[in-house]
């Protein structure tokens, strides 16, 4: 059945040719048009960097709309990083835009010959030449955009020099820090030869049943406000996790070497709070506004959320906050995935550390714990395919393939994305939710974050199981990966801020299939959204196996596997990843 | 959040061409600043060639549709580009009639109403030139400058 069917551009950029068609008719939105477009439309094996590999851009029919914080945009294709299904979204404003300006889905095939941009004023579409662009940051690009089309308020999504180049792992990012970091969608943009997308749009959304559709935003206004990490999040964002892991044990310090990083009160929430954050953002309509503005020697910008905060700092073995953020604004700058990035700089360090690399492998960088050296300089060598960042910029996968069977041991990937900032041994569900997903190695695809919160009567009302409420427990797991994974893809179709709906637990299927009824003014149930949700899980698994996915793909690095948590509170702790698998697939019915 | 609670205030949908207050959003520079009619001391929008612009009793300017002939004198002659326009009508902010949605709805507490206030002087805003985003932008770069050099001297959100 379908649910709602949104209008798409489909972009040829070989023949710079401009079509309008419909979205597919079995999705909701956003991550489920693009899974479906691309199992279709995508032959098996192709290049992802080839021009016959596809990039889907989508919003939904709630993005723009009243409901708090219904900001995100989707880039899917095939992964050059993975290999397999790559997809990742970019918070801020440009979703909205997209919406307004009433094109639900882009589709771009091909590749052009020349740089190009596409235009978009609501009706009005053109691919327009961007060889003045070459070059620029993402920053640069934007900010250029706006004053060579006179006009401020333009939405742009750009890729960096980063994305031109190829990275990866490379971004494509909007409101200049709002990045689809995630799985290398930058590279595609950029094997297309598209600098940027810059968008205008006016036009409406109306909801069909305004009573219906308010009360559902003020259901999600007021869990909100009532929730108890409401005005923490308001006040640190993201970052306030640093401390919370830290008690957890679950610190990744020196590249998951140790649980506990001596340096902690300087480089925490507190510390950025006091020393470089000078205002408060926000997103496209949300009342935390979690994201902040930063001052430091290094430069200014928006950000850091923990994963950079993290990667930059502890990972790293670095307490020089203020070298971290400016890293961070670099990175963003540039183009660059900020967790993959930390983790290619991390584990560099590690190897130096362990001696499994020599000066002569890194052009004689120091790559000693923390060192300002190759933080400052490793992203742009990354960025620019120069020296060692040419290897990097493969990704620590590829690039351990040619540092040696030492190197290989340190990684910590899983299907070639790396890892985020915490320790996986000690987050069971999380543990399950990187070696299952369909991006790989994340964490994000779904949170499971009831795990973290002990709450015992919430696991058994989300999941069926008292015991997935406790993060050291293997019961459950499955089940709330599964939950985890259906709210995290119901996320990306509303194109609403994980942080919110799948971190805060404030949005449920009940109270998606309420605004869902209120926007389109028919009775959508929230059974009818699970059931998407189920088939397009389905359907990025059986893209997935298509690519060459096996069963044996679904783990951990050794790393995590071979050795138990070696310091801190969850000292010890080890992880059966084929016990927690095997119930996952169960509940899969795999 | 001020731009969506107009619209949909006064349209019953959402989308920032239908707002009376916009947000002007420098994002190189971190400000960000809602810019909405201020009542301003000069009110240079009344130099309008039909008449259809008056001054109501909470300060707000009060337009007469069927006077209007969408000459956009209004929107060209304001200094901070705080005219909208819909499908061929200026937008004005009316104050929703006393009722300010987005005050209401402003969460970090940026906007506020008053009816005792000073009419601000914007007179040297009146040679800006440009679209109304250019205007507003250039509103909020000179009005967010001590801001930016508040954070150059050390200043920091809590500080």
């Amino acid at each position: 059945m379908s649910i709602y069917r949104g209008s798409c551009l489909r972009v040829n950029l070989t023949k710079h040719e401009i079509r309008r068609t419909d979205t597919p008719e079995d999705g909701i939105g956003g991550r489920t048009w693009n899974s479906v477009t691309l199992l279709r439309e995508l032959g098996p094996g192709i290049d992802p960097l080839g021009p016959e590999n596809i990039l889907c851009i989508s919003v939904g029919p709630l993005t723009g709309s009243e409901l708090i914080a219904s900001c995100r945009f989707i880039a899917s294709a095939k992964s050059p990083l993975t290999g397999y299904l790559g997809d990742s979204g970019a918070r801020g404003f440009l979703g909205p835009e997209m919406r307004w300006a009433g094109h639900d889905q882009i589709i771009f095939t091909g590749a052009s010959d020349r740089w190009v941009y596409l235009f978009i004023d609501n009706g009005r579409v053109e691919i327009r030449d961007a060889s003045h662009l070459v070059g620029l940051d993402i920053t640069e690009t934007t900010t250029r955009l706006r004053r060579d089309l006179c006009d401020p308020d333009l939405q742009v999504a750009a890729i960096g020099p980063a994305g031109e180049n190829l990275v990866r792992f490379s971004i494509i990012s909007c409101n200049l820090a709002r990045a689809a970091g995630r799985t290398g969608m930058g590279a595609v943009m950029g094997s297309k030869k598209l600098k940027a997308i810059v968008v205008h749009g006016d036009q409406p959304v109306r909801p069909a049943d305004p009573e219906r559709f308010k009360k559902a935003c003020a259901r999600l206004q007021s869990n909100l406000e009532g929730h108890h990490e409401f005005e923490a999040r308001r006040r640190y964002g993201t970052t306030r996790i640093m401390d919370s892991l830290a008690r957890m044990g679950v610190l990744p310090a020196y590249h998951y070497r140790s649980t506990c990083f001596k340096d902690l009160e300087m480089v925490n929430a507190e510390a950025l709070r006091r020393d470089h954050v000078v205002k408060a953002k926000a997103c496209y309509n949300c009342n935390v506004f979690c994201s902040r503005y930063n001052y430091t020697l290094y430069g200014e910008g928006e950000g850091p959320e923990y994963e950079a905060q993290a990667a930059f700092t502890v990972k790293c073995g670095n307490s020089d906050l203020e070298l971290a953020v400016g890293v961070s604004n670099a990175v963003n700058r540039l183009g660059l995935d900020c967790i993959s990035t930390g983790e290619v700089i991390a584990w560099l360090m590690e190897c130096r550390h362990e001696g499994v690399i020599s000066d002569a492998d890194v052009d004689n960088l120091d790559l000693s714990w923390g060192s300002r050296e190759a933080l400052l300089r490793l992203p742009e060598l990354i960025a620019g395919r120069e020296g060692i960042g040419d290897l990097l910029a493969e990704g620590t996968k590829r690039a351990a393939q040619k540092l040696g069977p030492g190197a290989a041991r340190l990684t910590a990937e899983v299907k070639g994305l790396e890892l985020f900032s915490a320790d996986p041994r000690g987050i069971k569900g999380y543990a399950l939710m990187n070696a299952v997903n369909s991006r790989g190695g994340d964490h994000y695809r779904g949170e499971p974050m009831i795990e973290l919160t002990d709450d015992e009567d919430l696991a058994l009302r989300r999941v069926g199981y008292r015991e997935a409420a406790h993060r050291l427990n293997d019961e459950g797991k499955g089940a709330l990966v599964n939950y985890a994974e259906h709210l995290g893809l119901l996320s990306d179709s509303m194109t609403i801020c994980k942080n919110i709906s799948c971190c805060m637990d404030v949005v449920d299927f009940d109270l998606a299939a309420e605004a869902y009824s209120g926007l389109l003014g028919r009775e959508v149930t929230p059974r009818a959204l699970w059931e998407v949700c189920s088939h397009v899980s389905q359907v990025e698994r059986d893209f997935n196996l298509r690519e060459g996915l096996r069963p044996e793909d679904d783990t951990l690095p050794p790393r995590f596997l071979e050795q138990p948590i070696p310091d801190g509170p969850a000292k010890g702790t080890t992880i059966n990843i084929h016990r927690l698998v095997e119930d996952y697939y169960k509940e899969k019915g795999w | 959040m001020c731009e969506v609670a107009c619209s949909s205030f006064h349209f019953g949908a959402v989308s920032p061409g239908l707002a009376r207050i916009r947000v002007a959003k420098l994002e190189e520079t971190g400000i960000d600043m809602a810019v909405a009619c201020l009542s301003c001391a000069e009110k240079p929008c009344l130099a309008c060639p039909t008449e259809a612009l008056s001054v109501g009793a909470r300060g707000e300017i009060l337009l007469d549709k069927e006077l209007c002939n969408v000459c956009k004198t209004c929107a060209a002659a304001c200094p901070i580009g705080a005219v909208g326009f819909h499908e061929e009508q200026p937008l004005f902010c009316d104050l929703c009639g006393g009722v300010t949605a987005c005050v209401a709805v402003c969460p970090s507490g940026a906007l506020s109403y008053r009816e005792d206030f000073q009419a601000v002087s914007l007179k040297t805003f009146l040679l800006s030139q440009g679209s109304s985003g250019q205007k507003r932008a250039h509103y909020a770069r000179v009005q967010g400058e001590p801001l930016r050099q508040g954070w150059k001297n050390g200043a920091r959100v809590d500080s």
